[in-house]
């Protein structure tokens, strides 16, 4: 047990951790790259950046438009994203433990115990709401996929062995198999965070901006396109 | 909101075409579709325009990253109008571009290629493709759903470009077919086929109605080089808007700014917007061409709101060697306004007034304080729909659907049931729209539904309350505007 629980902290941790940050920076210079080209291609360069720039905010800091539509539902996966994004960075224990002895960084603010351990639990409360909220939601049902249910219920696995693990008191006795379980759920998070939707964390920045170039066409493109499939000279 | 009633849903989903042509075109959507249409290999022919149009233009870095960041939050459930009125799962915007990115996903990516081989699955069927026939012209495309999407899909792109490769396998609506077939290769060069001595006859007319009721001589300048602007409005305004026309004749009289109409092209629609770019660009390379021959210095676009987008946003990209500025005739006025140049009877217009923010100004966030600056001007009982300006609900007609009038009933009952509410609750008596095609699916609107109120164009009502006349009376007699 002790040996594996080596292997998930150390060598496989930082595996994963090569396959995110790859895997996340291939999808932003594919979107970056793609959107220089739209633009380099575009018959004028006029974009709205301002106002893109407003939508990107809005919905990367979202407390103006969020609460506007399903207050309660809105709010429940507001503060999940919050857990979600803070508590794995700024717990002490990741501090040491992987930060400093796994990555070798040094230097890295950490929350006291107690606010970690509440957040925690509130992440975890919070990741229950949401997949009631998205399987008892008739349309939410009618959306997913197989990864829309599986990753609440996973990071919400994680936070929750992790949770147990950093309270002896709480998991005196099963305590090995709460961090095997941690550790290897958590690897499995950063290894597939790239090839899903969570992708999202790196790439919400860019959508906007995306849309917005997006509509920029580039000139006699439909002709081009209609004689790649034989029908040259006749738009209409 | 009221639900649809049982009798209602039967007559706005009643298929409106015979049973042999929809056998015949394989084809259960509700509107039509040219005789003529292919029906075999429609699979493969719709891969390979998809993949035509991915390599010429630059809808994949798109469609990339959306497949990457649909998180699936069902959001945008709340902000469709027609999901709102059907509640049928189908049509949550989010699935209405899964549709065609799960046709991307399946056939274009690396991953989704390896999964179709290894799990056999069949691909793009032509059940398929006539589910995005329909949906994508249930849509209205009037973008609302991206203002809730937390990812930033542009829900009305994915629709846009579904059409657009719809169309390059000949399914897009007939009647936007047929018109833009006159306006790019037809004797008259318009949508509504009006020829030149017709529309100079139309303009003689106009000209005689200002005379007598405003008193004073208002011209609409013809083929005029050099003018600063060249006013192009959607052609069916000659048909239909008179008094909309009229309004903007007597503003432009007000400032006394060079404008002229083109007699090589006096048509301001653009049905490109709706099913193809390919369209979109020729009938503006047109506009460009007459802007050029006149050798203008900007282009003013009547109350339209498709035809000012596709101008205001289109026109410079697609440029040959003549860009310009686009202006809309609400901008225009407005800034006319500001620099007090229109003077107006206040009194004239009492009744209770409300606006209709048309989508394709009011979402970009363009043409939505202008409107209202205006109406303050010279209306006192003001009230306005919520949501309005750039999270207004489309009035059900948006996206060409407009000119299908075998979808009326869908398009009254269904896709404008929200407006029809909002208009109520207002209790409004005139209903200002500045667009062609809201005009028109505002005035069945309120027909269908017996709203008892009254469409009107915003120049409609300026044409009224502006003063030209020497004795500073606005409106002699109300003139009765039938051609
Ligand atoms: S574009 Fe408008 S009609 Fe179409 S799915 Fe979005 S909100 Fe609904």
């Amino acid at each position: 047990m002790e040996a594996w629980l080596e292997f998930g902290r150390g060598p496989l941790f930082r595996f994963c951790l090569v396959i995110l940050i790859l895997g996340l920076l291939r999808s932003v210079v594919l979107s970056l790259y793609g959107m220089n080209e739209a633009l380099r291609r575009a018959g004028d360069k006029i974009v709205p950046w301002s106002d893109l720039t407003n939508k990107t905010f809005q919905w990367l800091i979202p407390v103006t438009r969020l609460f506007r539509k399903r207050p309660v539902y809105s709010a429940i996966s507001f503060i999940w994203h919050i857990g979600v994004i803070l508590v794995p960075l700024f717990l002490s224990a990741h501090v040491l433990l992987l930060f400093a002895n796994g990555i070798g960084i040094h230097w890295w603010p950490e929350f006291p115990q107690r606010i970690a351990d509440l957040m925690t639990l509130i992440t975890v409360i919070m990741g229950i709401l949401l997949f009631l909220g998205r399987v008892s939601s008739r349309e939410s049902r009618f959306l997913s996929r197989f990864q829309d249910y599986a990753w609440v219920p996973l990071i919400t696995l994680t936070f929750l062995t992790g949770g147990l693990c950093a309270n002896l008191n709480l998991s005196a006795g099963s305590y090995q198999f709460s961090m095997l379980l941690h550790v290897y759920s958590a690897d499995l998070i950063l290894m597939l965070i790239p090839f899903t939707k969570v992708a999202h964390c790196v790439l919400l920045p860019m959508s906007q901006y995306i849309s917005g170039v997006a509509w920029k066409f580039p000139k006699n493109a439909g002709d081009r396109v209609a004689e790649t499939i034989g029908k040259e000279g006749m738009p209409v | 909101m009221n639900p649809l009633t049982v009798e209602e849903k039967t007559k706005a989903f009643a298929l409106p075409k015979k049973a042999e042509v929809v056998e015949k075109q394989k084809l259960n959507v509700r509107y039509h579709v040219e005789d003529g249409l292919v029906i075999e290999d429609r699979p493969r022919r719709f891969l390979e325009a998809m993949a035509a149009i991915l390599k010429h233009t630059n809808y994949r870095f798109a469609l990339d990253h959306y497949i990457r960041t649909s998180a699936k939050c069902s959001r945008c459930a709340t902000n469709c109008q027609i999901y709102e009125t059907t509640g049928d799962l189908k049509d949550i915007p989010c699935n209405r571009s899964e549709l065609l990115l799960s046709v991307y996903r399946r056939h274009f990516t690396v991953a989704g290629m390896l999964k179709g081989r290894l799990t056999n699955d069949p691909g793009l069927t032509d059940e398929k493709i006539e589910e995005m026939a329909d949906s994508f012209y249930n849509c209205t495309a009037c973008r609302r759903c991206t203002l809730e999407c937390p990812a930033g899909i542009d829900h009305g792109l994915i629709t846009h470009l579904g059409r657009y490769i719809l169309g390059l396998i000949g399914i897009s609506p007939r009647a936007l077919v047929v018109s833009t077939r006159e306006q790019l290769v037809g004797q008259t060069k318009n949508t509504s086929a009006i020829p030149v001595p017709a529309l100079l006859d139309t303009i003689e007319f106009l000209e005689e109605e200002m005379a007598e009721t405003k008193g004073v001589e208002v011209k609409f300048p013809v083929d005029v080089e050099g003018a600063k602007y060249l006013f192009i409005a959607p052609v069916s305004d000659f048909l239909m808007e008179a008094e909309s026309l009229m309004g903007i004749a007597c503003v432009m009289k007000a400032t006394g700014d060079s404008w002229t109409i083109g007699t090589k092209n006096y048509d301001a629609i653009n049905y490109g917007l709706f099913y193809s770019d390919h369209i979109l660009e020729k009938v503006l390379n047109q506009m460009e061409e007459e802007a050029k021959r006149l050798n203008v210095k900007a282009i003013l676009i009547g109350e339209c709101g498709h035809a000012s987008r596709s101008a205001k946003y289109f026109y410079n990209q697609f440029a040959k060697d003549f860009p310009l500025p686009v202006v809309n005739i609400l901008e225009y006025t407005q800034a006319a306004l500001a620099s007090g140049k229109l003077k107006f009877d206040t009194e004239i217009i009492q009744e209770r007034v409300t606006y209709h923010d048309p989508c394709n100004i009011a979402r970009p966030g363009w043409v939505v304080e202008q409107p209202r600056e205006i109406i303050r001007a010279f209306i006192k009982d003001f009230r306005e729909m919520t949501p309005n300006r750039r999270e207004n609900i489309c009035c059900g007609g948006g996206g060409g659907t407009v000119s299908l009038d075998e979808v009326r009933s869908y398009r009254t009952l269904i896709g404008g049931r929200r407006k029809a509410e909002q208009i109520e609750a207002t209790g409004a008596q005139y209903v200002i729209a500045p667009c062609a095609n809201c005009k028109k699916q505002l005035r069945e609107l309120i027909e269908d539904n017996k709203l008892g109120c009254e469409l009107v164009g915003l120049h409609d009502l300026i044409y009224k309350a502006l003063i030209l006349s020497p004795d500073g009376v606005a409106w002699h007699e109300p003139a009765e505007m039938v051609m």
